[in-house]
């Protein structure tokens, strides 16, 4: 990645979009747009003062909505470029408020609130289509009832809690924990701003609320005004304090997740959505549950699949590592439901085929391996570029030119193309790296020269 | 006549490709939707079956 | 010791990066201690030493105050090394002569809340890098010229591809094979999933193509017997009926393919009624016998055992694909498959699985503690779903046996010093990021020589090393960092081979001089990982720019 940043012979166009193709092989003129980040690329050193400073907090789309960042932003850390991007739907001085602070802040001056998208046209010989995939969205699967029960994540999201950049420092939290951890957090500045009202009563009267309150229950004091309004005051505070005791009550005895289910073919092998598999994702759980079992020796997980798909290199030999050293259980049956369980438990619903029975579980956590969908942004590019695709939307190929698209001068490699992992796609990459080197290098002369 | 390479997707194969090209003396112009490249690989915190760190 | 002759200059530049170092340490001591180290001629503090700004004064620095070294202090080298090595050369400087302190991730970030904490380990870290520096010496790039031809080994579909992709490139391609044809498995295979191409013709084509390129030049019946040298110079050895070739060579393909294990004493193979996949195509394409109406597959045939313990991700989709070619040759066939796991991945494969079961071929899922049992004309098995001992009439019993490493897969992995793995295939790069790469430069990989791989993967594989493989061709020489291991001690050198051994990248040999056995670097093909320096207990080796003295010299700057 950092040697994209610094190739000579790389000219990066981050947050840029493909507006307009024309012309054909050996000549295509392309209009990409490039949007206003309203940071100047070559002024920003990427030294993130600016953010520290940002006055309003966004959901953080890198960590999948599940932490936080600014609304001026890197992407992620070790983004290249690590140029900064305001969003404009959040920043307060785009949206017409009073702000400006980052500009304040930044000694680089790289922040241009008057920044403009910029159009720029490129003459290409070849085009290489690697647009990548969409993460399946299981909120459309209602029975495994992602969007209600907290703790059923999906495998991206489950990456992110893993990694130690991500919105929990690599602490397997569970997001219903995290939920009411941050209530928690919400509560005390609000019970810490009422003790403050109170502690002047207190100190106005010499009295301890709580003895005030209990003769002022009594009957007392009913005419003095001031002490209605600590009374009064007294009882929004314990209306605070209370559920807030209760609640770090119970998140004392928060701990990290130790029983996990991973479902596979979450949207994929599926005919309501898609039929196909999306052949990285028994992997993928194999080795979230290996490094959740890394994190905690004692966490245990099922794996709930048909198949499990280890067909690469060293594939085989990782699940069964898996299963003998890292408390993995694989288990044959798709499972048909999750319902609400106690303490935000998941509980799986689901058939055992190998015992012929169904069977329920419960467990502290379900990551569901989504299906590879076909990038939402593929059927307009494929449009502008004039190339077909095929039944699920991924860009048409064929097995013998598997990375020739239906236009020539255009191909396609990657998840583009269909779902592969990334041995595969760096491979695809590279084959098409040599189709468009042919046009680059030989132009119209291969026409001729060129065997098969 | 071009001999430059436009390359859209800056996810691990989008990378590959331009650096194998580059590397050969091709001109290439990467084009990102996003503010930084890395694509879903940089959301990865290991790969299989090594371990090994994604960035 | 620094050269006595040589007036050491050093100019120190000390990054506040914005707030993201100056936020966290006393920029002024550090720039002020910096001032006091032994030849420091110069130091400044910068908002930014990476803007152009910064970059300019270092450049000013160095011809106005006649620095010799440059130290700059701040981030990572990783990310900025390059940049201020190159400005140095920019102005006048040896980019060798820089040295580069990171107080930002190893100090600003990791003391954030230890202000003077963390300004004493950032002084600790600068005086070391100055105490090195002064010891650096001038370095020059290492370029070697590539010969600009192609030596591509197998000539199964990986291997042509590639060979095709770098003529049609207009590079001169080697292509060596074993056999009398080219073509490789596709000689054997009677169609080609999931189109159900036509396996002959399309490698008719591709013979054709090759055999008629004027920049391939094609031995059969040939093997390779030699290749000494290294990226962009092999000195390679042929051995074909007609004699031994001696043919210079810039980079290698290895494209060998795999073999199909044959299954002796595994299910009652016999050749006959218990076939392999690769005997059942032959089967199919010469047309396949009224009288078989049963057929019983069996996967993972002597694979996923704990001798084989790898899936050889391609049979499930092989047996599918000849189970429908059964079907379309006698309709009325019953094809039963025995599976553990269907390993039909992506698209194609599940699409082609979909349609076999629409055609009424039987899936059976068996358990490998039970495994099926061959008798003659029937298959029993337990049916693990269903929890059922079955019976299966069989006229034919196909076994989808894995593809193993071919046959001398070890003779060239010593032959071109590249790995293979535990189930002897050819060992990647990284097998993640580099999959088509040795670790050595200039030795590249496609097909099944790599895993197991259908038609798609290797056409994608073949067309994939002959990009990577093209790299240094096009570039025509290869340069390299010369931060390499060097043999700074010839005579204390005893050619003992120990570090040979070591070398991940195949950079070291021990050469017969005058003075007896020595190592030799290959310069071009180290990565100055300093594996061979650290081993040698004769101290004979050194890494440039990493040597003992300057080590040393920063860690008594750091016990000072």
């Amino acid at each position: 990645m950092l040697d994209v940043g610094r190739h000579p012979n790389i000219d990066l166009l981050a947050y840029s979009e493909i507006e307009k193709v024309e012309g054909e092989e050996g000549n295509f003129k392309v209009t990409v747009r490039r949007k206003a980040r309203y940071v100047e690329e070559d002024k920003c050193t990427g030294c993130g003062a600016c953010k520290e400073k940002c006055p309003t907090v966004v959901p953080d789309a890198f960590n999948e909505g599940m932490g936080e960042r600014k609304a001026i932003y890197s992407w992620f850390a070790q983004g290249i470029p690590s140029t900064h991007t305001i969003d404009p739907n959040y920043c307060r001085q785009l949206q017409g408020k009073k702000c400006g602070v980052c500009a304040k802040t930044c000694q680089a001056g790289a922040v241009n609130f008057e920044q403009k998208d910029r159009v720029v046209e490129l003459t290409v010989g070849a085009i290489i289509v690697a647009a990548g995939y969409d993460v399946f969205d299981p909120s459309r699967i209602p029975e495994y009832r992602y969007d209600k029960l907290a703790n059923v994540v999906t495998a991206i999201e489950f990456e992110r809690l893993l990694s130690a950049s991500g919105p929990t420092g690599g602490h397997l939290d569970r997001p219903s924990d995290r939920a009411i951890e941050a209530e928690i957090e919400a509560l005390e500045k609000k019970a810490g701003k009422s003790q403050k009202v109170i502690a002047k009563f207190e100190e106005q009267f010499g009295q301890a609320s709580a003895d005030f309150y209990s003769s002022f229950q009594k009957g007392e004091y009913k005419d003095d005004e001031e002490r209605n309004k600590w009374a009064e005051k007294y009882k929004e505070h314990l209306e605070i304090v209370e559920p807030l005791e209760a609640m770090k009550k119970k998140a004392e005895g928060f701990t990290a997740a130790k029983r996990l289910a991973f479902i596979q073919c979450v949207g994929s092998r599926d005919f309501r959505f898609y039929p196909f598999c999306s052949g990285y994702c028994c992997m993928h759980s194999i080795k979230e549950a290996i490094i959740a079992h890394e994190h905690g020796p004692e966490t245990t997980s099922t794996i709930f699949g048909m198949d499990i798909r280890a067909i690469g290199k060293g594939f085989e030999e990782y699940k069964i590592r898996g299963g003998n050293h890292s408390n993995i259980t694989y288990v044959r049956g798709r499972v048909a439901e999750i319902q609400a369980g106690p303490d935000n438990n998941p509980v799986v619903i689901y058939e055992d085929t190998k015992e012929r029975m169904v069977k329920s579980e419960e467990f502290d956590m379900v990551i569901l391996a989504t299906a590879c969908a076909p990038t939402k942004g593929i059927y307009e590019l494929a449009d502008k570029l004039g190339i077909e695709l095929d039944a699920y939307d991924f860009v048409k190929t064929s097995p013998l030119s598997p990375v020739d698209t239906s236009r020539p001068g255009i191909f396609v490699c990657g998840c583009a193309g269909a779902p592969m992992d990334v041995p595969e796609s760096v491979a695809q990459a590279s084959s098409a790296a040599e189709r468009a080197a042919e046009i680059a290098f030989y132009g119209d002369a291969r026409k001729e020269k060129a065997v098969a | 006549m071009s001999k430059d390479i436009l390359v859209i997707g800056g996810g691990i194969a989008g990378i590959q490709s331009s650096l194998d090209l580059a590397d050969m003396g091709v001109k290439v112009h990467l084009v990102e939707k996003l503010p930084s490249i890395g694509g879903k690989m940089a959301q990865l915190d290991k790969t299989f079956p090594t371990n090994d760190c994604a960035i | 010791m620094p050269n006595k002759e040589e007036n050491i200059r050093i100019g120190v530049f000390v990054c506040h990066c914005g707030s993201n170092i100056a936020g966290y340490l006393n920029m002024e001591e550090l720039g002020a201690y910096a001032e006091t180290l032994p030849h420091v001629a110069f130091v400044k503090r910068n908002l930014y030493t990476c803007s152009e700004g910064g970059i300019n004064e270092i450049k000013k620095a160095i011809k106005e105050q006649n620095l010799n070294r440059v130290v700059v202090a701040s981030c990572t080298p990783r990310t900025h090394e390059p940049l201020f090595r190159s400005s140095c050369a920019e102005a006048g400087l040896n980019p060798y002569l820089f040295e580069m302190v990171n107080i930002r991730d190893q100090c600003s970030w990791v003391h954030m809340q230890q202000r003077d904490d963390g300004t004493a380990k950032a002084k600790d870290l600068i005086r070391m890098g100055v105490a090195k520096s002064a010891l650096l010496e001038p370095q020059q790039p290492i370029i070697s010229d590539v010969t600009l031809r192609a030596l591509v080994m197998g000539a199964g579909i990986a291997g042509m591809t590639s060979a095709l992709a770098l003529a049609n490139r207009g590079y001169e391609v080697v292509l060596v094979e074993r056999e009398e044809r080219l073509g490789g498995m596709l000689n054997v295979i009677n169609k080609l999933g999931p189109s159900m191409a036509d396996a002959a013709s399309f490698a008719e084509e591709k013979i054709k193509a090759v055999q008629s390129h004027k920049n391939i030049t094609v031995f059969t019946k040939a093997r390779v017997t030699e290749a000494q040298g290294f990226i962009g110079k092999y000195k390679v050895d042929i051995e074909t009926e007609s004699g031994v070739k001696k043919i210079d060579i810039g980079v290698i393909i290895v494209a060998t393919g795999g073999r199909l294990l044959v299954p002796e004493g595994l299910y009652n193979y016999d050749g006959k009624k218990v076939i392999t996949q690769l005997e059942a195509e032959t089967l199919l394409k010469q047309g396949l016998d009224k009288g078989i109406n049963n057929v019983v597959m069996i996967q993972c045939a002597g694979g996923r055992t704990k001798e084989k313990p790898y899936c050889s991700r391609i049979c499930c989709q092989t047996a599918v694909k000849n189970a429908i070619m059964i079907k379309e040759q006698n309709p009325a066939s019953k094809v039963s498959i025995l599976y553990r796991d269907m390993q039909m991945y992506g698209v194609e494969n599940e699409e082609l699985f979909r349609d076999s079961r629409a055609k009424g071929i039987r899936y059976i899922k068996y358990d490998p503690e039970d495994p099926p049992q061959v008798k003659d004309g029937s298959v029993q098995v337990f049916h693990s779903l269903l929890g059922l001992k079955m019976d299966l009439a069989a006229d034919l019993v196909v076994l989808s046996t894995p593809i193993v490493s071919q046959e001398g897969a070890e003779a060239t992995s010593q032959l071109l010093r590249v790995p293979i793995d535990d189930n002897g295939f050819f060992l990647e790069g990284h097998v993640k990021l580099r999959p088509l790469d040795f670790a050595t430069d200039g030795v590249f990989l496609a097909g099944s020589a790599r895993f197991p791989a259908n038609i798609r993967e290797a056409v994608a594989q073949g067309l994939g090393a002959a990009s990577r493989a093209s790299i240094p061709l096009s570039k025509g020489s290869v340069v390299v960092e010369p931060i390499i291991s060097i043999l700074a001690n010839e005579d204390a050198c005893r050619g003992c081979g120990l570090c040979v051994a070591l070398c991940p990248y195949g950079a070291l040999e021990i050469r017969k001089t005058e003075k007896g056995r020595k190592v030799h670097v290959i310069d071009v093909a180290c990565k100055g990982c300093g594996v061979c320096a650290s081993t040698c207990y004769q101290h004979a080796l050194s890494v440039n720019s990493f040597t003992d003295d300057q080590i040393n010299a920063q860690i008594n700057a750091f016990l000072e």
